[in-house]
């Protein structure tokens, strides 16, 4: 399933490049919005970071179950004796390849445009927290797909339960990357909050795919 | 009268009475002076949305469970009542900043996931009304409703968890003078009564639209609009 | 045998109404066609059939199995044919049916032997959106067949189906027990024993045999 999604994507090859251009166009649009110098680089370049994926992520789930809607795909995967718990995670395992993609050109870049450090803690944290956003937004795109207003809808209900991931995702990469704050072991969190949404989203993906 | 009549009246009496309470009954508060009354009904009110909301969650995983319609109306009941609870809270803790912080709205824990969880829930209600009506609509509702339910505990123990501005627990760690704890309890009694008689109401009202819905049987054939149908 | 007995069904949109009361049954190796207008109800019946759709009231036993309840059991056994493809743009014929064949667990090796079965050996490698509308019908049902289904349940297959199409449905409906929907009476009659009108959701008059008209 995953592999039917990528080699669709490499084959119209339509989607990475934009997405990998929104994300720097979104870095450097951050850099006059929010005037950074070399001093407050390291306290605003994880808040960078989180709004560039945040968005890059909803453009990337908007699209997810875009080819399956347009051609009715989706009943027809359904009536194999595939269960929609393996439907959903083959799909969310292609979204979250796709935003690992994003977050291969978006880490250098603010690397280079922020002058911050790239450690392993930092795409650690942001990989855990890729996670749990992928399993979530895939849920909610396979729920709003076939629903009227789907544009407004998905970040409505994507957005709060992203939150936890970025305010975990956003202390630990500013600790990593030398700012202060952040209490406690919020990779840690990270991973527990991965663990919950994985389970309950398989769950609940045979309510949200199947009639 | 009917009974949903006797019962409103009878939350509206309840609500006098602790309205009594918290103006006659309790002392002024020495630190924070009249405004601190409003404590009585935005925690009463924060409880009353956690309840509902309890509800929605149980409502939709009864829902999901077993297919059971009149639970899934509870759960669109419990979800509006909650919703106006929830901004209930929201306004009442901004009307009690703007004199005591000096700003209407900070972006601390406690305020920040209590507006997510209004947000998710507002959520709920939209969702409802675009899917599909039936089926679909109930079982994405109760999906959404089960998983903003995870904000609950966090909007409760977000004092505790991360250093904030709002006021700590304060009913819990028995720093309020017995007048004032007593004042506290009558009010959060007769507000859960006022959310259990709302949400009764609501409910009747749901059941009624859900049968003037059945009703409307013969004249219209539709084209399923589901994907896959035709178009 | 009857494969398919239905009693009452009925199917609500909201306050709109699909299908009322509708009866029907199917037996073993026959080929059903349903009639009526757009609007009449045909696909909302043939979803319920293909246990895409659920009823909002009435009794479906497809196989002797509660229809509503085991879903997934009978799914491996019927093979349906929606109104749209339901094929995916960027992959090519061969490679849409092979996803399908590892979705259904069926062996790959099926994939060229439907594709010589729907007439598009030649155009295995294209893309399934430069294919032409009749070939992409061609594609939607070798899906449906790759499992081999004992069931068929076709949606106005014959709306895109370029010349030889009545052929090829009659193929692939050799053996197997079909409900076909249609608003083509000649080939209802060629490929038919049975046929059932829908209006408004209703069936008009009773499931009558076709008579041969020479």
């Amino acid at each position: 399933m995953a592999r039917k999604d990528l080699t669709s994507e490499w084959r119209t090859r339509e989607l990475v490049p934009a997405l990998a251009q929104f994300v720097v166009l979104a870095l450097v649009i951050a850099n006059f919005g929010f005037q950074i110098d070399s001093r407050n680089a390291p306290a605003i370049a994880p808040g960078v970071l989180w709004m560039a994926l945040v968005f890059a992520g909803l453009v990337a789930f908007g699209r997810a179950f875009a080819a399956e809607r347009e051609q009715s795909s989706l009943e027809a995967m359904l009536m194999t004796p595939a269960s929609p718990a393996a439907i959903f995670a083959g799909k969310a395992l292609a979204a979250a390849l796709l935003l690992v993609l994003c977050e291969a050109v978006l880490l250098p870049a603010l690397a280079l445009f922020f002058s911050v450090p790239l450690s392993f803690e930092v795409v650690s944290a942001v990989l855990l927290a890729t996670v749990g956003m992928a399993v979530l937004g895939c849920l909610f795109a396979a729920m709003v797909a076939r629903v009227r207003a789907r544009e407004l809808l998905l970040p409505l209900l994507t957005l709060p339960l992203w939150i936890p991931f970025i305010v975990f995702g956003g202390q630990a990469v500013q600790v990593a990357m030398g700012g202060g704050g952040g209490t406690g072991n919020a990779s840690g969190l990270l991973i527990d909050l991965d663990i919950l949404f994985v389970v309950l989203t398989s769950l609940a993906a045979r309510f949200v795919l199947d009639d | 009268m009917t009974k949903y009549e006797k019962g409103a009246l009878a939350a509206v009496a309840a609500m006098v009475v602790a309205a009594g309470f918290i103006f006659l009954y309790a002392p002024t508060d020495a630190l924070q002076g009249p405004v601190q009354r409003i404590f009585y009904l935005h925690v009463s009110s924060a409880i009353a949305a956690y309840g509902c909301f309890a509800v929605v969650l149980i409502g939709g995983i009864a829902y999901l469970w077993k297919e059971n319609v009149a639970a899934d109306r509870l759960a669109r009941a419990a979800a509006l009542v909650g919703l106006v609870f929830t901004t209930i809270t929201l306004v009442m803790g901004m009307i009690w900043a703007k004199p005591t912080w000096g700003t209407y709205w900070t972006w601390d824990a406690r305020l920040t996931s209590t507006l997510v969880l209004w947000i998710i829930y507002a959520g709920y209600l939209m969702v409802r009304r675009l899917a599909d009506p039936g089926r679909q609509a109930a079982r994405f509702a109760a999906v959404v409703g089960i998983f903003g339910f995870i904000d609950v505990p966090v909007v409760h123990f977000s004092v505790t968890w991360w250093r904030t501005q709002h006021p700590g627990p304060v009913v819990i760690n028995d720093a309020l003078p017995p007048q004032m704890l007593v004042a506290f309890f009558v009010t959060m009694a007769c507000t859960l009564f006022l959310a259990a008689v709302m949400i009764a109401i609501r409910y009747r009202i749901e059941l009624l639209m859900d049968q003037a819905a059945e009703k409307v049987v013969p004249a219209a054939i539709a084209a399923p609009t589901e994907a896959g149908g035709v178009r | 045998m009857s494969v398919i007995v239905a009693a009452s069904l009925t199917q609500r949109f909201g306050s709109e109404v699909g299908l009322d009361g509708v009866d029907l049954d199917v037996d073993a190796g026959e080929h059903l066609a349903v009639l009526g207008d757009n609007g009449a109800g045909k696909t909302t019946l043939l979803r319920i059939l293909a246990t895409a759709a659920r009823p909002t009231s009435g009794r479906i036993e497809i196989f002797g199995l509660n229809a509503t309840i085991e879903r997934r059991r009978l799914r491996g056994v019927i093979g349906f044919v929606a109104h749209a493809p339901g094929l995916y743009p960027a992959l090519s014929a061969a490679e849409n049916l092979e996803f399908y064949c590892t979705l259904q667990g069926v062996d790959r090796g099926r994939v060229g032997e439907v594709l010589e079965l729907v007439g598009l050996a030649e155009l295995a490698r294209r893309p399934a959106d430069k294919l032409s509308r009749g070939a992409q019908q061609r594609l939607a049902i070798g899906r449906a067949v790759l499992h081999d289904p004992k069931l068929l349940v076709l949606d106005e297959p014959d709306a895109s189906l370029d010349s030889g199409g009545a052929d090829l449905l009659a193929r692939v409906m050799r053996g197997r027990t079909a409900v076909i929907a249609t608003h083509d009476h000649a080939l209802a009659n060629r490929l038919c024993q049975r046929t059932l009108v829908l209006r408004r959701g209703r069936v008009v008059g009773v499931p009558t045999r076709l008579r041969v008209v020479q």
